[in-house]
């Protein structure tokens, strides 16, 4: 068998056994790939009467934990719960009115602005309007 | 090109890898009139490989939990992408090992292959069909279906004709009195870890004796058909001027491993239902028996044999005698002769447990 022909034949084999092995890899990973467990669009309803002055709600928002704090000035504010530092959920201090990372230290104020410890960022803030003595996260 | 050519050298000198392909693969020989029958054990490692695969991608899903073991498999059928391939190619596949394992018996049978030096092959090969039956039924109550449910109830139930100690092994097949989630827990440890690694280490063992003493020759095409083991020493039966593993059989392995993959892909995409019923769609329900339960097709002439029977225990013995024969075989069966035309009491005797076997089949099926 002259060489350009075997080449020839080596490289439809190759190109055959690609495709064998993509669509059997594709299904794969679709079935692995991870599905998405709430629509982007949705919104949390949290009823207002839950949270007194000091208190801090935290619930699952669009597949990530969120909390909502209403201020001792009543003042209402929606935060991402995840630290920026390394993704575990920070908790809530309701003597000392902040946040803390109990991973590695990391603190908060209400605001979710950044105290002290490794956190580079502060947390990010969740758009929220309040309606029907409802508060709407989303 | 250099670098490849580097870490080959590399391997090279610390493993032999010029001379373990040598010995292995290209000067592996092999009879000159083999034929495809012999590509029976390729195929059945290679669904072996292809039921651990899919099977570890179910386990991402399911849940090994009574009341939500049902509700799992629908999500993994229904909502998860391709669930439904990996499943289907899951289920299929095992029955298509049941299937490949008795064509492979069979070849083994009407070739002699099974006779002196190989009884330990045999031997083994029995016992993974065993164990491959063992895997289908303890899989087969994993969906948590009124099939699942039912069929496991029917077949631990006939267990019981054991006299003095058939109700207790009935009760520890299934951890209580009747089929329950204890029953669930200890059939799913089985069917993902215990039965996969003995079967893994059985199907090592039976490599392991295959390597030793060397393929066995077809019958087919020579003059001279009988045994050629002396029996005074240990020999490896070698095919000098034979067809080389690598690449020359091995393409062969291939484009069987390829004829088998085109059939599973014909019933997954053709006939899915195949080898379902309408209860394998309902939640187990044990407070409600439906109508005509009847095992899996590699069941239903065990499953017809225990009806004609009068006495559970007589049909149970009666099975179990059949299944010991077939194991002692090459121990019952010590002619030199091997090819099947010149053994007419073999053949008769074979040909008729095969049309029995299917007769019963049928039988159940319509019973």
């Amino acid at each position: 068998m002259d060489s350009s022909r075997r080449k020839f034949l080596f490289t439809c084999l190759g190109g055959i056994a690609a495709a064998g092995a993509g669509s059997a890899l594709y299904p794969v990973y679709k079935y692995l790939a991870p599905q998405n467990t709430s629509a982007n669009g949705e919104k949390v309803s949290i009823p207002a009467s839950d949270l007194l002055p000091g208190d801090a709600k935290f619930f699952d928002f669009r597949g990530e934990a969120g909390v909502i704090v209403r201020k001792r000035s009543g003042e209402l504010i929606a935060l991402s719960a995840v630290c920026t530092h390394l993704g575990c959920i920070v908790q809530w201090e309701r003597d000392k009115q902040d946040f803390l990372c109990p991973c590695h230290g990391g603190k908060y104020t209400e605001d979710g602005v950044v105290i002290s410890g490794p956190p580079p960022r502060p947390l990010a803030k969740l758009a929220f309007t309040v309606a029907g003595g409802a508060i709407i996260v989303g | 090109m250099n670098i490849l050519k580097s870490v080959y050298n590399w391997c090279e000198v610390r493993l032999g890898i010029k001379e373990l392909v040598e010995k292995e693969l290209t000067g592996y020989l092999l009879p000159r009139n083999i034929n495809f029958w012999y590509s029976m054990g390729s195929i059945i490692l290679f669904i072996f490989v292809m039921q651990v695969l899919t099977g570890i991608l179910l386990l991402v899903y399911y849940i090994p939990e009574a009341d939500k073991a049902f509700g799992s498999v629908v999500g993994i059928m229904n909502r998860v992408p391709f669930g439904w391939l990996i499943r289907m190619c899951h289920v299929i596949g095992s029955n298509m090992m049941v299937l490949f394992v008795l064509f492979h018996m069979l070849s083994v049978l009407f070739m002699g292959s099974y006779k002196s030096p190989r009884e330990l092959n045999w031997l083994t090969g029995f016992v993974l069909f065993t164990l491959v039956q063992a895997l289908c039924l303890t899989g087969y109550l994993l969906p948590w279906s009124q099939l699942s449910f039912w069929a496991t109830t029917v077949a631990t139930n006939s267990v019981g004709a054991i006299p003095h100690i058939g109700q207790f092994l009935v009760e520890f097949l299934r951890g209580g009195k009747l089929v329950g989630p204890p029953t669930l827990g200890r059939f799913y440890t089985l069917h993902i870890a215990v039965i996969p690694i003995l079967l893994a280490s059985v199907i090592g063992a039976h490599i392991f004796f295959l390597e030793r003493i060397g393929v066995s020759t077809p019958p087919f095409g020579l003059d001279n058909t009988k045994n050629r083991w002396q029996g005074d020493a240990f020999r490896y039966e070698g095919h000098p001027g034979g067809i080389p593993f690598f690449p020359n059989y091995l393409l062969r392995d291939m484009t069987s491993i390829a004829i088998y993959f085109a059939l599973l892909a014909a019933v997954v995409f053709f006939y899915p239902n195949l080898f379902f019923t309408k209860d394998t769609f309902i939640q187990a329900n044990p407070f409600q028996t439906p109508a005509h339960i009847k095992p899996e097709w590699y069941f239903l002439a065990n499953y017809q044999t225990l009806k004609l029977f009068p006495n559970e225990f007589i049909g149970l013995s009666i099975q179990g005698a059949a299944m010991t024969f077939l194991a002692l075989l090459p121990f019952i069966d010590r002619g030199n002769e091997k090819h099947p035309l010149k053994r007419p009491l073999f053949l008769a005797s074979a040909s008729g447990g095969i049309l029995l076997f299917i007769a019963l089949m049928v039988w159940g099926h319509y019973s």
